[in-house]
């Protein structure tokens, strides 16, 4: 009997601050827009996807998002496949970051407030991961949270090979641009 | 915390139910939500089709179940030149008029694509439409790939006094393959129907082409065809055979070869060729293939 009337009284206690958070301070996207710019000698070319998957959890300091390589399109089908090869996307599909804000970012009270963050974390793809501070802005919608942030990526730093032949071949340093707009999880 | 954690077994026992009921509750609300990590990771296509079964949407002189993307343009120019038994006098066989076939074909959507194409020989202008019916996915839920394949041929010859109707011909093709790991077969049964054949030939011809295709590495394959007539043949045609090897530049695709037959459209081929591979009646030739996005 003594334990139950303990577990109740800090139930009692701790209970209603558990659930009395006002505002959602976790926001998810399954559609949000990622594209890279590539570049090849006196050309560049860019391939997008609408497949950004994520989640900012601001009250437990998470950040992970991750995008299905195949979802990747440039306009050209037959390069499309080629670069699936090169990211050999059959056995890492994904390209992904895990990580969590610097420094948590302050309460985005209006509609029109934006705050610029930074986030550190881990980022993986053809399944080696790198350490990565990315900066971003992440700007309060009626909708939810819309967060921009462009970022470079090297490729040999995680053992992909730029395709090419001799001296035409695509850049290692890939230029990518990331914007995603995250409902609140109910 | 303290207290419910380094309770033992025996003082679990003696609690009664809903003191466990409690326990849980309390377990539940107080975890921290950081417990929760990674989303899971799901594909956005659960069952993707298989890539490239082939090079190009033409192996050498028959049609592959590859189709032209939506909104792409692949154009393509394809040679053909003399025997190469003809020796060094005609530089085997590149001294020998050539026959040439330039072509146009763009993907409405991921099925359907529509060309137009133009051979040196005999002038034919052919328009065309592919279909792909089945895409092999890489879990086997769908073995195989098919596609089908019409053409309209129209010889546009001139002075010999052939009404419009009469330079026509048809032609179609259902097209079977299947990717086995670097290995890629098809089987594609077709058919020709010539409206005003030349002298003594059949109008209708039917055909089984086997394609093959081995992909040495990314870059490389090597592939094989051959285009065997099922009944009724053109007096003194052969099957034609051809051996090639696909190069992938990234931009291009070129194909070099050796083919017993000098005609690029199935069904001239199969009207048409007249050597025999294996008796060393073969030319070399070569495709070269671009795609472009529109």
């Amino acid at each position: 009997m003594m334990v139950t009337k303990t577990l109740v009284i800090i139930l009692l206690l701790v209970g209603p601050q558990v659930h009395s958070q006002p505002d959602s301070v976790a926001y998810y996207t399954e559609s949000g827009y990622v594209e890279f710019v590539s570049s090849v000698p006196m050309h560049s070319f860019t391939g997008e996807s609408k497949n950004l998957t994520g989640i900012i959890d601001i009250d437990s300091n998470i950040i992970d998002f991750y995008v299905d390589l195949k979802t990747f399109k440039t306009g050209i089908g037959k390069r499309d496949r080629d670069m699936y090869q090169t990211l050999n996307v059959e056995d890492h599909p994904f390209a992904e970051f895990t990580g969590s804000f610097v420094s948590l970012p302050p309460p985005l009270t209006s509609l029109i407030d934006s705050v610029e963050v930074s986030v550190t974390g881990d980022f993986t793809i053809n399944n080696v991961s790198k350490e990565k501070t990315i900066e971003g802005l992440l700007i309060r919608k009626k909708e939810g949270l819309k967060l921009l942030c462009e970022f470079e990526l090297n490729l040999n730093e995680h053992n992909i090979i730029p395709p090419g032949i001799f001296f035409y071949r695509v850049d290692e340093i890939q230029k990518i641009n990331l914007e995603a707009l995250l409902k609140p999880i109910d | 915390m303290n207290h419910i954690i380094y309770m033992n077994s025996n003082d679990l026992k003696r609690l009664s139910v809903l003191q466990r009921h409690l326990i849980i509750l309390f377990i539940i609300i107080l975890v921290p939500s950081t417990l929760v990590a990674q989303l899971k990771r799901e594909r956005a296509n659960k069952d993707p089709k298989i890539e490239r079964t082939f090079f190009a949407p033409t192996n050498i002189g028959i049609s592959t179940t590859e189709n032209v993307d939506r909104h792409n343009l692949k154009s393509s120019i394809k040679h053909t030149f003399g025997l190469v038994s003809s020796g060094i006098d005609q530089f085997f066989g590149l001294d020998n008029g050539s026959n040439t076939k330039l072509s146009i074909d763009y993907g409405i959507n991921d099925r359907i694509s529509v060309g137009i194409g133009r051979m040196s020989f005999n002038k034919v202008v052919d328009l065309r439409s592919q279909y792909t019916i089945l895409d092999q996915t890489i879990s086997g839920s769908t073995p195989v790939s098919i596609s089908i394949k019409g053409s309209i041929g129209i010889k546009t010859l001139s002075g010999l006094g052939y009404s419009f109707s009469d330079r026509l011909s048809y032609f179609g093709s259902l097209m079977v393959s299947r990717k086995i790991n670097r290995l890629s077969l098809q089987f594609a049964p077709m058919i020709s129907y010539f409206n005003q054949p030349f002298l003594g030939n059949k109008q209708v011809l039917k055909g089984l082409g086997i394609v093959g295709s081995y992909e040495i590495n990314n870059r490389l394959a090597l592939s094989g065809e051959y285009l065997s007539i099922l009944g009724d043949r053109n007096p003194d045609t052969k099957n034609a055979m051809s051996i090639g090897l696909n190069i992938d530049t990234g931009g291009h695709i070129f194909q070099l070869f050796l083919s017993s037959t000098q005609w690029h459209s199935e069904s001239f081929i199969m009207a048409n060729n007249k050597d025999t591979f294996w008796k060393g009646d073969f030319r070399f030739g070569f495709n070269i293939h671009r795609f472009f996005g529109l």
